[in-house]
């Protein structure tokens, strides 16, 4: 999961990394008058191409700062909402460099790259023709090595400053168990020395319950992390994908769950949200249900629910029972049809525990006809 | 082939046996035939179907084990591995959800050192149906016949294996690889597995969103010339920039791992992509028919 901008450099700045001084404002209101100009205004969303899609503005005037802060916090980037602006100094530089750690998944190792022309997307041609890399084993020593030998084939009035910042930014990289540390610009001052116009750091949820420091902070921003913070909270996975979308989905397992909503798509819908509600750590709670159910009905235009789980470790007849009560605390449910499509390891359990409370929920075995049957019930494809 | 990875009968031990997870693992995998025998454990725990031992290394010289499936919370994963590579375990399955990615690093580094085979981090596991199973694949599932399986997501292979199944198509072998960006075994270090197996007919790849892994694969079929038919179903078309949808590796980047991509390779290496299950299980079956059908013409 992506760092916002200004906690990766909160983070950065904390352990001696320099970066511009820089404030977090939640609304537009907020920010004026509360940082000193000129300044710039960037949106804070975990995506790259902010600049291109106009979520960096530079602001001269109180003016100006007012109104780049109201226009950036009511858009929506690459699909993110933006909740938050960091309002940042300007700096004065006389290069534009590019540097990076990240995990090399598919060689099992780190990938350090530098470039003396950064300030534009890894993808953009410019910078990519120019980049030096080497992938290297995830060691701090050999990356300390790969970063000296890179740094030394960048012009001489460069060199210091990205064997300096490479270095430190290798300790944040192991430090944190990142899986990326870009640093795109790493602005290089006439006189050697440096400081990071933008960071971007990836971290491995697998890794915060031993990173005391950025559970901490993602906790602190739940608002900002919704999807993160909800599931070190309880465990599972919800986004909502589309805030108009009609048909809600209660899935277990990511694959089948993505593949759920292709399947919808290809027809023509428009599901609601995605779901890996993970049935294996329920251990005998609806917690997960109800605020499931609850984000659901929130949804203005869910008419269909459309249940799938395809049980190998999960118990269907256990399921069932929890379903029951889930649907008994959030009423509001039993407004919008459901389809329950389940197959596997207590089928017939499930099916007896559905049929002993008058059959609220009608079980399937098919998927497609699961699927038909939940698309029938949603608005028709246009 | 197929027995360079796993043999049916191989003696595997469990680590973690004593967890409520590996004793229940443990017994569906006895029922299933796997010849489990013996477990690690650090604490006492209710009596087990196997023998448990304290170390791998005493569980080795006990019983000769080769293999060894990992169910132990997920920050133990890696001293686990650890354990069982010092002990000799040439196969190990970790079957345990949320091994950090710099923890992946470090096994894979130590099982290639060692010249072990891991499939992990996170993996439902694999099996030869019928004849063994180390993880979880689910029963209804599985059954024998001569589709090569390989897939990165645990659920979505259970539905797709469970339409071929129901269509009268079984696996020779399939291997849940898992969806961590970092892991043991992948996709393409599976076809040589199945290039020269006279069991397997075709290939069956459930791949998504995230990393590369079905682009290298697609440069292994061109670069190795791989004969046999290929189907892929990719997941993830709708998922969000920056945002994981379940699976740590399942995160789309700017720099690609898009479906798309994926599709892409694997169309010009010749891989029949499909978009929807239905498509992939009646494509798989339409041709086997045609297969079984031009075997009965040249028999007769």
């Amino acid at each position: 999961m992506m760092l916002l901008e200004h906690h990766a450099k909160e983070l950065l700045g904390r352990s001696g990394f320099p970066v511009p001084e820089g404030i977090l404002v939640t609304s537009a209101r907020a920010g004026v008058g509360a940082a000193a100009l000129p300044a710039i205004v960037k949106a804070q969303v975990p995506v790259g191409g902010r600049g291109k899609a106009g979520g960096i503005v530079f602001a001269q005037t109180e003016s100006d700062l007012e109104t780049a802060l109201t226009r950036v916090m009511n858009m929506t980037i690459k699909g993110h909402r933006v909740r938050a602006c960091r309002i940042e100094a300007p700096v004065e530089f006389a290069a534009e460099c590019y540097l990076s750690l990240s995990v090399d998944a598919d060689a099992g190792g780190v990938r350090v790259m530098m470039a003396a022309n950064g300030g534009v997307d890894i993808e953009d041609p410019s910078l990519r023709d120019n980049i030096l890399w080497r992938v290297v084993p995830a060691d701090l020593a050999y990356v300390d090595a790969a970063i000296a030998a890179l740094a030394l084939q960048l012009p001489s009035q460069l060199h210091p400053a990205l064997a300096e910042a490479g270095r430190d930014a290798a300790r944040q990289f192991f430090a944190l168990e990142a899986l990326l540390i870009e640093i795109n610009p790493l602005f290089v001052r006439k006189d050697g020395s440096w400081i990071a116009g933008d960071a971007k750091i990836v971290i491995d949820e697998n890794a915060l319950p031993r990173q005391d420091g950025l559970r901490a902070r993602i906790e602190g921003n739940a608002a900002l992390y919704p999807e993160m913070a909800l599931k070190m909270e309880q465990g599972f996975d919800f986004v909502v994908l589309d805030p108009d979308g009609d048909i809600g989905l209660v899935t277990t397992g990511a694959g089948l769950s993505m593949q759920l909503i292709d399947e919808l798509v290809a027809r023509g819908h428009r599901p609601f949200n995605f779901c890996d509600i993970r049935t294996g750590g329920f251990k005998g709670d609806p917690g997960r249900l109800i605020q499931v159910f609850r984000w659901i009905v929130e949804g203005r235009n869910v008419r269909s629910i459309l249940m799938n789980f395809f049980a190998g470790m999960t118990d269907l007849g256990e399921l069932a029972k929890l379903l029951l009560v889930a649907m008994e605390s959030v009423p509001d449910i039993k407004r919008i049809p459901v389809t329950a499509r389940m197959i596997g390891n207590g089928l017939a359990e499930a099916r007896a525990v559905f049929a002993a409370a008058g059959n609220p929920i009608a079980i399937e075995t098919d998927l497609e006809t699961a699927i038909a049957r939940a698309t029938a019930r949603a608005r028709p494809v246009q | 082939m197929i027995r360079d990875l796993v043999t049916p009968g191989m003696p595997v031990i469990i680590q973690g046996l004593t967890g409520r997870s590996g004793r229940d693992q443990t017994a569906r995998m006895l029922k299933y035939g796997t010849n489990i025998v013996a477990g690690v454990s650090r604490r006492d725990g209710e009596a087990s179907d196997v023998p448990c031992f304290r170390t791998c290394t005493e569980a080795v010289a006990a019983t000769g084990a080769k293999a060894s499936v990992v169910i132990v919370p997920p920050l133990s994963v890696l001293a686990s591995i650890r354990e069982a590579v010092e002990a000799g375990i040439k196969l190990i399955v970790s079957i345990t959800e949320g091994m950090p990615i710099h923890d992946a690093l470090k096994v894979r580094a130590l099982v290639r050192e060692a010249g072990a085979r891991w499939i992990g981090a996170s993996t439902p596991g694999l099996a030869i149906p019928g004849k063994i199973k180390l993880g979880f694949l689910p029963d209804i599932s599985l059954a024998p016949g001569t589709l090569g399986v390989m897939s990165k997501s645990g659920t979505l292979s259970y539905e797709v294996c469970h339409r071929l199944v129901s269509r009268g198509l079984g696996q020779s072998l399939w291997v849940g690889v898992g969806g961590d960006p970092v892991k043991g075994t992948r996709f393409a270090d599976l076809l040589p597995i199945f290039a020269d197996d006279p069991g397997t007919d075709a290939i069956v790849v459930v791949g998504e969103i995230g990393g590369n892994e079905e682009e290298e694969l697609a440069q292994r079929i061109m670069e190795t010339k791989f004969a046999k038919p290929v189907y892929a179903l990719l997941a993830g078309r709708n998922a969000r920039e920056g945002v994981t949808m379940g699976h740590a590796g399942a995160l789309i980047g700017s720099s690609g791992g898009s479906v798309e991509s994926k599709a892409k390779a694997l169309e010009a290496a010749g891989v029949f992509v499909c978009t929807r299950i239905e498509e992939l299980a009646a494509s798989v079956a339409a041709a086997a028919r045609k297969s079984t059908h031009n075997t009965e013409k040249m028999s007769a």
